[in-house]
Formats: structure tokens, sequence, C-alpha cells
């Protein structure tokens, strides 16, 4: 994969789940399908063979329904958890839920020739169901759900209307939360915070919404309202530095806060010509994120000024704020980007016609930024 | 008988009767031998005539001359006798006066004694006199003073101690000098008190500085005192004049300052020349401009007071004080003060120029809302936007060129500064300054508007003759208010040259402006259609949806709002589009689920949704259209259908299909998003089967 040259995977379905695989040293992304059909949605581990620069995939079989959402587990590597929809044409109804699956290996590069074939094939393989929750009532909407930093037992659930927190083991809902009676916004995503342990942001509408999980109830620990003029859709915290976040909406605009004083954004880009899907802080350098939008492109930005510290201003003179590159491999809506985990250039976006495309951070900015 | 060579042969003529040579022997041969007998005979005769009428004269000649030699004789004769006499008369005079020199000398000696004794007792009165007027010194001195004639006082003074100096070691004198001296001090006292008393007049003033000075005060601390009192004066007035600014128009403060403490000070400077000429100026600089930078600060108070702001009184103020400095100048021969002068000037025609810019756009803001409130009262349907935009434009340059016909007053030719150059250059860069902050004040207040407008509920329609307004003005507008300007300076002062101002700026500034309105204008009108659809698509279940009976009347209103949007920009934006009547018919062919592939894509244009709006109805919709469709795609793509929900769909989107082709012109993208839109839908999907596309047709002319 050299500087400009992205990897491109095609999928059969449509596609609006991304993961990268944490706890692992190989750059490898799981894709989740999203198709009506049954029994024909899969997962796909895709790796990137980082000295050859080969692509190999290992397809898993889906068939509890289309996937919308899918997390790798920061405790284990083999262990995911979709967030998945299915229709029953007796009840024509839809019914949503949170399942918890177990790869048998974390091996993609094939082996020898029977694993070559079944990989060309693209054969799909069984993966070990672990559970599966489901919401309490029947009909709500799961948007998302997300492993607990720390706490392997835990996972937040964003439905509609509110936050549970369940615990894994049992299935039991440990905490739940409503929005406040009045507005009665909905939900559109959430995530944990990463530093203050126990705390769940949620995107509601245009605003964004921190609860402390440990209480009840509906106050917030912290909120941003209006965070975009239009509807928030995503958020992502910055790893490195606390009280950092970046947030993504239908303004199209890139905003990072800091949320202790968040009337206006630290930064602000609008570089997206639509929605601005998903939003991604490099975890290694935290003057790079990257957006992914309907507009169909990815973009890298630089926020270097707002990274600047008191005895380094090194970062904002090497790197100018702004979009640094912009990825147009995609023909789609691209609804999901993620970083890979284990090397700090490599990214991958999917976009809706099932499109992956890994690419690199320019040579030339990876250079300016590590000399 | 004889030519003049016979004659002068005559001369030596021996036979020439009359002739010195005469030969009587020749004669008379030669008589002889050519006369006749009787010619010898006449001859004869006649010449014993002639010869006895000569011997008669010869007797007489002796005669008469013997008579005067004989008187001659007895004269001389006389005469001896005569010097006989005078010889001893001489003698005698001079014997005598020898006696008179013998006897005035004697007399001199004599008298010379006496002389001396005359001249001494001459010099003695005159020193007596003198004395006389030293003793009576200290009375004199003290009657001037009491009847305050200090300078008689003084002049006597300083008379009288060369002298004292001289006799000061008499003891009779000295008691006088340390009178006087005591009268003196007393008196430099009095003086200096004077001095400090802050009601003595300039004139006094100098008059009692004078005094000091011939009574020997050193300069320096005279110089310091001066200043200090002369400030101290100063000081008062200008106490006066600020206590003023409040109370008093333009006119009257400058007059009031002019004559007390511009006056004042010229004459305190005079003085201070004339008294101190030997002194190169060390301290008067400062101190004027001290004083006149403190007089200058409360001009300019006065200049920023809100009554002082009409032109008419303020150019007359300003007349009135730049005469004076001029003045001024002069007299304190310091280029500071000259080009403060200058410089008030200039600050007088730029604050005019700000408060006139600041005006318009204060009252165009008002304007502005006026116009805000009507749309919102009126409703957008009978707002004719021409109208507004032309009242708006037609206002906001009338009131621009009417600030400039304003400023133009500075450059009257009866004004102290009027036909200077550096005046017009000031007069022509406040006019530019106005045109360009009222412009670049419009632009900003049309960017604000335009960010503001999602918050603040502008109506769109002030968003689009905002654009234009900007748009109009960048065009024609600049272009026209510098003719102007350049044509009212050349009326104004002929034959000065301006420099050409750059209209770039402004320029750049209003098509952003423009741009950033229509912007705002096309996300919010996409934006509220869109929010129209989203809220729609998300609210509904459509998985359990009905058959469709016609459209949804979601779809009613998202034509309403696109369509007033278009006509609205219709009015101001008129393109030539004419829409053509039978592209509504065609319907929406929808791929099949599994052409939903990059292929498809990869030979359709990428479609911006939000773009930067070209400035003409066609593109206004077509980027309004472009956002609100492009949300029905996504959201559609977020929802899952039935047979019956997708129909549903596919029944919306023709009828979308049908009425938006007559607004924007660019049908492929209206299709192109409308077919994603239900391809989309097939692909969410249960039961992916569409209605035939007759049954569409007519469920839509039916709803």
């Amino acid at each position: 994969m050299e500087e400009g040259n992205s990897i491109i995977y095609g999928l059969e379905h449509q596609t609006r789940a991304l993961s990268p695989q944490y706890e692992s040293d190989a750059i490898r992304f799981l894709i989740g399908t999203q198709s009506l059909k049954p029994n024909t949605n899969q997962v796909h581990v895709v790796e990137l063979e980082e000295d050859t620069g080969a692509l190999h995939t290992k397809v898993y079989k889906h068939d509890i329904g289309e996937i919308w959402h899918l997390r790798c587990s920061p405790h284990d590597a083999a262990t995911l958890m979709t967030t998945h929809n299915s229709y029953d044409p007796e009840t024509s109804q839809c019914t949503m839920g949170v399942s918890i699956y177990k790869l048998p290996t974390l091996d993609v590069i094939p082996k020898d020739a029977d694993d070559l074939s079944a990989i060309q094939g693209r054969i799909a393989e069984d993966m070990a169901l672990v559970t599966t929750i489901t919401p309490e009532k029947p009909e709500e909407e799961i948007r998302c759900s997300e492993w607990h930093p720390i706490d392997v037992t835990r996972i937040g659930i964003v439905m509609d209307s509110s936050v549970s927190v369940r615990d894994i083991t049992t299935g039991q809902v440990v905490n739940s939360i409503t929005p406040e009676g009045r507005n009665r916004l909905k939900f559109s995503s959430g995530k944990w915070s990463p530093q203050a342990i126990n705390q769940f942001a949620v995107l509601q509408d245009t605003h964004i919404k921190c609860f402390d999980t440990r209480m009840d109830g509906c106050k917030t620990a912290w909120n941003i309202d209006n965070a975009h003029r239009q509807l928030a859709r995503d958020l992502d915290f910055n790893p490195n530095r606390q009280f950092h976040l970046a947030t993504a909406g239908d303004d199209a605009a890139l905003n990072i806060w800091d949320y202790r004083n968040a009337k206006e954004p630290i930064f602000s880009r609008t570089d997206h010509s639509h929605w601005v899907w998903t939003v991604r802080y490099n975890t290694y350098h935290e003057q790079l994120l990257i957006t992914g939008s309907s507009d169909g492109r990815a973009l890298l930005t630089a926020a270097a000024s707002i990274c600047d510290t008191e005895d380094d201003k090194k970062l904002s003179q090497v790197l100018e704020d702004g979009v640094l590159q912009s990825y147009e491999q995609h023909e789609d809506s691209v609804y999901c980007v993620e970083w890979s985990t284990a090397e700090p250039w490599t990214f991958a976006s999917l976009s809706y016609d099932a499109r992956l495309v890994l690419s690199r951070v320019p040579r030339h900015f990876k250079y300016k930024i590590l000399l | 008988m004889s030519d003049p060579d016979t004659n002068k042969q005559d001369n030596e003529n021996p036979l020439d009767i009359d002739g010195s040579s005469f030969n009587s022997e020749m004669y008379l041969d030669c008589l002889m031998k050519c006369a006749t007998l009787r010619q010898v005979m006449d001859k004869e005769a006649e010449v014993i005539t002639q010869s006895q009428f000569l011997q008669s004269e010869m007797q007489t000649l002796v005669y008469e001359n013997y008579n005067k030699f004989i008187s001659a004789t007895e004269t001389v004769r006389k005469m001896r006798s005569d010097f006989q006499i005078m010889q001893e008369e001489m003698n005698k005079l001079s014997e005598n006066i020898n006696k008179i020199t013998t006897f005035s000398s004697n007399i001199s000696e004599t008298l010379k004694e006496s002389g001396n004794n005359v001249n001494r007792l001459c010099s003695t009165r005159q020193l007596l006199d003198k004395l006389q007027f030293l003793f009576l010194l200290p009375t004199q001195l003290n009657k001037a003073i009491q009847e305050g004639r200090y300078s008689d006082a003084v002049h006597d003074y300083t008379h009288a101690q060369k002298v004292l100096q001289k006799y000061g070691d008499q003891p009779s004198f000295q008691s006088i000098q340390s009178e006087c001296s005591e009268i003196i001090y007393d008196l430099k006292k009095s003086l200096r008190e004077k001095l400090l008393t802050p009601d003595t007049t300039a004139s006094e003033l100098a008059e009692s500085v004078g005094l000091l000075r011939q009574l020997q005060e050193s300069d320096s601390s005279l110089q310091d005192i001066f200043l200090n009192c002369a400030e101290s004066r100063l000081e008062q007035h200008l106490k006066s004049l600020s206590s003023m600014v409040n109370s008093t128009d333009i006119l009257e403060w400058v007059e009031k300052c002019n004559g007390a403490i511009l006056a004042d000070l010229g004459i305190v400077i005079t003085c201070y020349h004339d008294m101190f000429q030997d002194k190169e100026n060390t301290n008067l600089p400062d101190f004027a401009d001290k004083v006149m930078s403190q007089v200058f600060h409360l001009f300019e108070d006065v200049v920023r007071r809100p009554e002082n702001i009409g032109t008419e009184i303020l150019i007359r103020g300003l007349d009135k004080f730049f005469r004076k400095l001029q003045a001024m100048s002069e007299i304190i021969s310091s280029d500071g003060v000259s080009n403060k002068a200058l410089d008030v000037v200039i600050q007088c025609i730029n604050h005019k120029a700000t408060m006139q810019h600041q005006t318009i756009q204060i009252q165009f803001k008002e304007n502005l809302m006026r116009v805000r409130q009507s749309l919102a009262t009126k409703g957008t349907e009978n707002a004719d936007l021409k109208d507004i935009l032309n009242s708006l434009q037609v206002y906001l340059m009338q009131k621009i060129q009417a600030s400039l016909l304003d400023l133009m007053a500075f450059l009257q030719n009866n004004l102290s500064f009027g036909l200077k150059p550096w005046c017009a250059k000031g007069v022509a860069d406040s006019c530019w300054l106005v045109i360009s902050e009222t412009l670049i004040n419009l632009s900003d207040m049309v960017k604000t508007l335009s960010v503001m407008q999602t918050s603040n509920n502008i109506p769109f329609e002030l968003l689009l003759i905002l654009a234009k307004l900007c748009l109009e003005i960048q065009e024609n507008g600049v272009t026209i208010l510098h003719n102007h300007l350049t044509r009212l300076l050349e009326e104004a002062s002929p034959g000065l040259s301006i420099d050409k101002k750059d209209t770039n700026n402004i320029m750049v500034n209003l098509s952003t402006a423009a741009q950033s309105a229509l912007d705002s204008e096309v996300v919010f009108i996409g934006q509220t259609a869109a929010q129209m659809l989203r809220v729609s698509v998300l609210a509904r279940d459509w998985l359990r949806a009905p058959e469709p009976r016609g459209p949804r009347a979601v779809c009613r209103r998202v034509v309403e709002t696109l369509a007033s949007a278009d006509s609205a920009a219709s009015q101001l934006f008129p393109t030539n589009f004419k829409p053509s009547s039978d592209s509504s018919r065609r319907t929406i062919w929808s791929r099949a689920p599994s052409s939903f592939s990059p292929i498809n894509r990869l030979f359709s244009e990428r479609i911006e949704v939000f773009s930067p709006a070209g400035a003409d109805r066609a593109a206004l919709s077509n980027g309004a259209l472009k956002v609100a469709l492009k949300a029905l795609v996504e959201c559609v793509r977020l929802r899952t259908f039935s047979r019956h929900g997708l129909q549903q769909l596919q029944v919306d989107v023709h009828f979308l299909q049908q009425r938006l082709s007559c607004m924007g012109n660019d049908e492929r993208l209206l299709n192109a998003l409308l077919e994603d839109a239900l391809s989309s839908a097939q692909l969410r999907c249960v039961d992916p089967q569409l209605m035939e596309p007759s049954i569409v047709d007519i469920i839509c002319e039916r709803g």
C-alpha cells in the first residue's frame, strides 16, 4: 500500500458497521453487512498484511439479522458485539437486539491450501454466540451498544429513548437513563468516556449529554447544548487529552470541544459537503482526525493548533490545521471510518455500497509529525 | 592792379613805397623808365603832398608824448615823498601791536586761576545734584512704588545702582544702598506676588517680568517663574474651557478659546521672546506644546459632542479655530503646532465621516428591521421583493451620496483650509472611508445575518434581497459611488488629483457576503424541506403502512416550501430557463436492487450537496432541492419498508419528481437523487415490489 494508493475490498451487501480489532498486532477490521434477506448477513474479518500489502479476509455467518453496529471487545480480541435487526414476516415486525460472539480463531491469513480455498470461496464460517440481549420493550430501536472501557461485564446500549447499562453475564439492567420528560428528543448514538470511568455520553438531537451511570435518573454530568446546528451524528473522545471530544453532525461540521467550557467549539471545520456520519481520533496522534460523510468522502483533518502543550509548541508549527487529504475512492455515503489499532497511520473507511477502503496517512505528513 | 602774387611780392617789393624794403633808387629808376613825364610830374606832386602830410602828423605825435612824459615824471617825484611818510606810520603800528601782545598774555595769565575755580564749582554742583538724587532715592522709590509707577522706580534704581556700587563703601551711601535694596527687595517681592496672583493680565505679567529682569533677576529662574505664572493662568483658562465643553456649542467654545487661552498664549510667547532673546528656546516649545496639546484635547472633546456634529457649525468652528492656530503657529514658530493644526482638521473630517457611516449603518439596520417585520407579518406571497430591494438600494446610495456631499463642505473655498491640497486629500480619503466602511459594514452585516439565519429565524426573502443588494452594489454601486466622488471632488477643488481608490476589497467583501447570504438561503430552504422529509420518514412506521392512496401531505408541504422560495428567487434572480412542460411527464423507472452497485455511480457525477449557490433562480432552486432530497435518501436508508411502505414512497417520489421538475434546471440531478431515494427504499424493503407506473401516475394525479 504505497502512498495515495488505497486498497479496496468489496462486499455483497450494504454495510454500515465497522470496527477495528483491539488487543491485536495485526491491521484487522471487522465489517458487518446489512441485508434484509434472511440468512445472508455476514461478519467479514479483513486483515492487511503490512509487509506485502496483501489483503486477507475471513467470513463468518451472522444469521441473527442485519448488522447496524459492530464493536470488537477492547478486552478480548476474539470477542465482538453486534447490534442487529431482523424482520419477522409473520408478525411483520422488526426486532432489534445486541449479540456477543466469539471468533473461533484470530487468524485470517491462510496457513494452508484448505484455508486458502475456503477463503477464496468466501465460505462463511460459524462464530460462537455468547449471549443475546434484547430490549425490555421488543419494538424499541437500538442505536448502538458499546463496551465498557474497563469493566468486562458491562455494556452500554443506546436505544431510541433510553440508555441501559447491562451486565452481559446475566443480561440484567444495571442502570437505565431516560431523557428528561419534556423534550423527548431521541438518542441517536453514544459512547463511554475513556477517562471518566462510568460516564456515558449520548447524542440527543443537536445536543451531547453525558450521564454518570452509577447515578440514577436523568441528571447529566456535563452537556454540550447545540453542539451542531443540525442533528449530531457521532462523537469520539480524545484518547490522550482529557475533556476534549470531537463531534460530527448534519451541518457538515466537525467540531472539537472542551466540555468544561461548552459554549463554543475550540475547533470547527466544515469541509464536507453533506452530513458527517462519523469521526475518529487517531489513537497515537491526537492531532489527526478522520471523518466520513454522506458526500462519499473520508477526510483526514489536522487539528494541530489545539494539541499544543505549554512546553511543546511544535505540533501546530509543522502541521497546519485543516484537511490534509481527501479520500475519494467511495461512490456512496461513508458511514464508518476507523483507525487501525495496530498501526498508527492506517485507517479503514466503509461506504454504504459495501466498499471498504484501507488508506494511509500520506507519507510527508507522517514524516512531519514524526520528525 | 595787383593780384595776390604781386601783393605778396609787394611785401618784399623794393618798389612799394610803403614797404619796409623800399629802395628809392630802384623806385626812381623804375619810375623814370616806365612812366610818362606827366605821370612823373603827377607822382612828384603826389609824393610831395604825402610827405608834407606825414611831416605834420609826426610833429603832433611828438608833442603829445612829451606832455605825458612830463606828467609822469611829476607823479614819480610825488610818490617818492609819500612813501617816506608811510614807512614811519608802519613802524609805529608794529610797535603798538607788540605792546598789545604782552598785555593780553598778562591778562590771560591772571584770568586762568579764576576759570579753574569756576570749573571746580560746576562739577561740585553736578556731584551735589547726584548726591541729592541719591539721598532722595529711597523716598522717590517709595513714592513711585506707592503710585504704582514701577517702571520709573526701577529706572531710577538702576541709575543709582551704578553710583551706589562705586561708592558703596562710604558709610553714608551704605545706608542709602541698604535702604534702597530693602525697597527694591520689597518691590521685587511685590512684583513676584503680583506675578503669582492669578488675575494679572498677560501684559501686566510681561511688564512685571520685564522689570524683574531689569532688576537683574537671573534669567532661568525668571523664565521659570514667568512660565509657571503663565501656565497657572492658562490652566485657569483651560479649566473654564473644559467646563464649557458640555454646555456651549462649538462656535462659542472656539471663540472663547481663541479669545482667552490662545490670545494669552500668544502674548506670553511674544513677551518671552522679547525678554529672553539671548536664550535659545529651551523651555518654551515644551511649554507651548503642553498647553496646545491640552487645547487640542479639549477641542477633540468638543468636536465629539453630538450637538456639534452639524456640518455647518462644525466647519465654522473648525475654520475659526484653524485660523487662530495658523496665527499661533507663526508666533510659536514650531512645526508641531502647524502640523497639529492640520491634524485637527483631518481628524474633524474623519470624525465627521465616521459619524456619517455609523449613522448610515444604524439607519440602514433600522430599515432592515422594518423590512424584516413587514416580511414576517405580510407573508411571503404579497411581498414585492423587487420593490423592497429597490427601496433599500436607493436608500443606501442616496445616504452615501448625501454624506459625500456633506463632506464636500470642508472644501468650501472661503474656509482657511478649504483649498489646501492636504485638506482635499483628507476629504477624499474620508469620503472613500464613508463609502468603503458603509459597504463593508453592509457586507459584514449580511454575513452575520447569514450565519445567524438558523438561530434567528430571519425570513429567507430578506437573505435573497440582501444577496441581490450586495451583488447590485458590487456590480454598479461601487463604480457609481466612485465616479460620484470623483465628480464631487472635481467640482469642489478643480485640478486636484485624487489617487484612484482600491475598489477591489469592497467588491470582494460584497461578493462573499452575497454568496454567504445565498448559501444560507439555500441551506435554509433545503433544510426546512429536509427536516419535513426527515421527520416524516423517521416517524412513520413503514412496515405497517397501508396501501398508498396518494402522495403524503408532507410532500405537498415540501413542494410548497420549495416553490415559494423559487418564486421569491424568481423576483430577484430572473433566469432565462423555461421549464419544459413535458419533462414532468417522465416517470422514474427505478433501478432493480441488483443494479445498485458502484458501477452505476461511476458514471454519474458526484453530487455536492452543500455547495456554493449560484446567483440565479435555477441554481438556487437546485441547491435547495439537493439538500432536501439528499436528506430523503439518507433517512430512507435508516428505515425498513414493507411492500406498501415502498410503494407509498414510490408515489411520493413520483409526485416530487412531477412537481419539482419545474424548479431548477438540472433534471438529471433531481432524477438521480429521487432514483437514489427509491432504490435505497427498495434495498430496505422486506418485500421489494414496485407499483405499476401507470397506477402511480393515476394515484398522483388523483391526489
